[in-house]
């Protein structure tokens, strides 16, 4: 690498840094921090940031796996139905034929990553939009999942999986190393590599890329698929922190996958997407529950509380991060 | 010259003078209407061709199935006398042919450079975007036009000028056979536009065929070699040398018939009083200090190139953008315009968006539903919330026909209609909202001769009528036809004003030595 291309990537990536504004979830993030420190004493326990961060470790899968629909400007309401069904499905490969734990893995990745081709392939196939697509199948998914477990959860799983969502060094979560190792790729992915910058291609305008020979239909599928296996990802982790496979398992997540890539500044338009804008996001939801834990909140209150929390900080960041264009745009 | 490589190619591929795209007997037809029929395009290399028609001629149509987008019904294309089908626009760019297309094709989020070379990206290890590569060659690509914009700013960020700029940077760096420009001197400055066509001729010397689709009849003849005019989806000419032929009769062939430009009446003194005035008017996005009288009655012209900040004094006057120092008088009274729909119920002033198709114009709804979009909040009054159906076709009526839109029914989707009868149905809309200060921005970009002189004499009667009217125009000679007094603006500030004498050399002489 020459000096000159050297110092216009600094600049590029400088640039980047700069046009999108963390300060602001910094700020609620550091705010939540000293209140919930001065409030309570248990909160700067080892346990309970072990316990803040691995809920972070989650969110950030499920929220990716939904930024990865919303790259391409289209949007995934199965992502929790994806998530339960691996869970079981890779419960299932170890509990129901006892199976070892790394086909489970397979197993539940496979699972994912097929559901999502199932939509991938129904939105590029038919052009219906990928909204009203993912209602329905997030129903079939549920459904099959019901079906198969008969609504019951596998409790035999194998001791290695459900002592990894309990394991830690110190404070941190050994399930956090899984997702920042895959949002690590996820960043290579789609700054560095072709299939990566084609789908934020086709996130930020379609028409010009198919016009450029981009293969849009394949690109949608790789999407949806690519969702999938995040989505399935998120749900065996979310299984091994229970230690069972639960059938309802995903059922909560609607709200997170949306929050975490929106807060995070992900355009809902498509065409972009931030990798630790995923972190900060998650980690603002994951104080505020454990926020309306530690004050001791009737539980009937908390999700209220979480909805309007969660609506204030969209709006917060969005105020923080507007740029010039929505500002320019007509009101 | 770095297009060497360029004329290698082309050199070896195609046969000097010989016919290096034809298109023969080709026929399209979507519902309801023969879009194209029996249409010939012989594109030799070493030439530069024009495609010129009216809107709705069939050219769009044409240079979308010359790039994959659409598929022919009947006819056959052949690229260097070989039958060739074009299923995707990959086939197309695979065969040997760039376009710069008329929609905004770049992808926002990517830098310049990527977007340079977005239809074949250089990898490392045939998965990894090699960005050195990238950022290498595109600032070769943008040298050879000239350009001194950074390859890794982000496109989203660039000018709308630079936007294009870096359209055509993209389709030269394809080093094609045959390259097609649709409109590409739409938003970008006449400098820039002359060493464009110098481009455009070097690659022409080395063997390129090159097509360029334009409504400026000045470049037609400025540019091109040859013309293929289209008229109502057949071919009125196919490929006639431009040495030697008139304007007038150019203009026949497109529009079918001798054009007469209208006298334009006089009208009444405008008013005495200031319709809206503006002092010290800074906005936001970079308008400072900007001082100008509107009197009802007058048209005024804000004269400027893409980029010198006029788009963003309308979108301020009329309270869609922030406003951050100076103020609005309407009237002679001190306005305060929070929002579009305040800018209109409480001070009438009414804007003519120069983007119809996003910000102007519902597309996918009527006529009905677009020329009273701006009234229901006045017609709900009567019954609360309930928008009356007799009432809305009333007023669409009246209106549609005051400006002789051109439609079977009222009751047509917008999007149907041709760029012309869209523009208004975009003014209806004010009209019908009674505003008595219109802002139109640039109202004939990309708008037939037929159609722009019907919409001349559209504005010129507003005005006749007592409408204070804000013209903003990029383009000289509707500029001097039209205003009664130019203002120029260049980067965010008035720099000239000038009484319209209506001599054209005199007026677009003074105007390029402020802008210069």
């Amino acid at each position: 690498m020459t000096r000159s291309t050297a110092m216009a990537r600094g600049r590029q990536s400088l640039s980047r840094f700069s046009e999108y504004s963390w300060a602001g979830l910094l700020l609620i993030i550091l705010l939540l921090v000293v209140i919930m420190s001065v409030v309570s004493d248990s909160f700067l326990s080892d346990f309970n940031i072990f316990v803040v961060l691995r809920s972070v470790a989650t969110a950030v899968l499920i929220g990716s796996a939904q930024m990865a629909v919303l790259s391409i400007g289209q949007m995934n309401l199965s992502v929790g139905a994806i998530g339960g069904l691996a869970a079981i499905t890779a419960g299932g490969i170890m509990d129901a034929y006892g199976l070892p734990v790394w086909l489970a893995i397979i197993g539940g990745l496979a699972c994912g990553a097929a559901a999502g081709a199932l939509n991938g392939i129904i939105v590029a196939r038919t052009g219906l939009n990928a909204f009203i697509v993912t209602i329905a199948t997030a129903s079939v998914f549920l459904g099959l999942n019901l079906g198969l477990t008969s609504a019951q959860p596998f409790y035999d799983l194998d001791p290695n999986f459900t002592s990894f969502g309990q394991a830690r060094f110190g404070f941190f979560p050994v399930m956090g190393f899984i997702t920042v190792a895959t949002m690590i790729a996820l960043a290579v992915f789609y700054y560095r590599t072709l299939v990566g910058r084609q789908l934020l291609a086709v996130g930020g305008n379609l028409s010009a890329a198919q016009t450029a020979g981009i293969p849009v239909g394949r690109r949608v599928v790789w999407a949806h698929i690519l969702s999938g296996l995040l989505a399935g990802g998120a749900g065996m982790l979310w299984a091994s922190q229970l230690g069972a496979a639960q059938p309802m398992i995903g059922q909560s997540w609607l709200l997170v996958s949306f929050a975490v890539p929106i807060i995070g500044g992900v355009a809902l338009t498509g065409g972009s997407v931030r990798i630790i804008g995923l972190f900060l996001a998650a980690l603002i939801i994951a104080l505020i529950n454990n926020m309306l834990v530690h004050l001791g909140i009737d539980p009937v209150y908390v999700e209220l509380l979480l909805g309007l929390l969660i609506l204030g900080t969209v709006w917060a960041s969005h105020v923080a991060t507007r740029s010039e264009e929505t500002k320019r745009s007509l009101r | 010259m770095t297009t060497e490589t360029t004329a290698d190619k082309a050199a070896m591929n195609g046969r000097p003078n010989g016919v290096m795209l034809e298109a023969t007997g080709i026929g399209k037809a979507f519902p309801g209407v023969q879009a194209l029929d029996d249409v010939s395009l012989s594109l030799k290399s070493g030439e530069i061709h024009a495609l010129v028609g009216e809107n709705g001629a069939g050219k769009s149509t044409l240079i979308k199935i010359i790039t994959g987008l659409y598929r022919q019904d009947v006819g056959t294309l052949r690229m260097g006398g070989e039958v060739v089908e074009f299923n995707n626009p990959r086939s197309s760019i695979e065969a040997g042919i760039a376009a710069v297309p008329q929609e905004r094709s770049l992808i926002p989020e990517f830098s310049v450079g990527e977007n340079i070379l977005i239809e074949r990206m250089p990898l490392r290890g045939s998965v990894f975007v090699d960005y050195d590569t990238i950022n290498r060659e595109a600032a070769r690509w943008l040298e050879v036009m000239e350009l001194d914009i950074p390859v890794t700013r982000r496109a989203a960020r660039l000018s709308a000028a630079e936007m294009q700029l870096v359209e055509i940077v993209r389709a030269l760096a394809l080093e094609s056979r045959v390259l097609l420009l649709d409109e590409p001197t739409a938003s970008i400055t006449p400098h820039e536009a002359a060493h464009l066509f110098e481009v455009l001729r070097s690659l022409r010397d080395r063997g390129v065929a090159v097509l360029v689709v334009t409504h400026k009849l000045e470049e037609v003849f400025e540019l091109c070699d040859r013309v293929t005019v289209l008229r109502d989806g057949k071919n009125v000419a196919s490929g006639e040398p431009l040495d030697g032929l008139t304007r007038d009769q150019l203009v026949a062939w497109m529009i079918g018939r001798t054009q007469l430009i209208a006298e334009l009446p006089e009208r009444p003194p405008r008013g005495e009083q200031a319709a809206l005035t503006l002092r010290d008017f800074d906005t936001v996005d970079g308008v400072e200090g900007v001082n100008l009288e509107v009197f009802p009655g007058e048209i005024v012209g804000l004269y400027g190139l893409v980029g010198a900040g006029r788009t963003e004094l309308a979108h301020a006057v009329i309270g869609a953008s922030e406003i951050t120092g100076g103020e609005i008088m309407v009237g002679g009274r001190k306005a305060n315009i929070r929002s579009v729909a305040q800018a209109l119920s409480r001070y009438r002033i009414g804007y003519v968006s120069e983007d119809r198709k996003n910000d102007g114009l519902i597309l996918s709804k009527d006529i009905v539903f677009n020329v009273s979009v701006t009234l229901w909040r006045w017609l709900a009054k009567w019954v609360v919330g309930w928008v009356p159906d007799s009432a809305e076709r009333e007023l669409a009526k009246r209106h549609a026909e005051a400006l002789d839109v051109r439609t079977p029914s009222l009751e047509q989707t917008v999007g149907n209609l041709s760029g012309g009868n869209q523009q208004k149905v975009s003014i209806a809309k004010w009209l019908a909202a009674d505003a008595d200060i219109l802002i139109i921005d640039e109202p004939t970009i990309g708008i037939d001769i037929k159609t722009k002189d019907a919409l001349h004499e559209l504005i010129w009667a507003l005005a006749g009528s007592g409408k204070a009217i804000l013209l903003i125009s990029s383009d000289m000679p509707e500029m001097v036809r039209l205003a009664d007094r130019i203002l120029v603006m260049k980067g965010g500030h008035l720099v000239a004003e000038m009484e319209n004498s209506r001599r054209y050399d005199e007026i677009s002489e003074e105007i390029m030595k402020e802008l210069a």
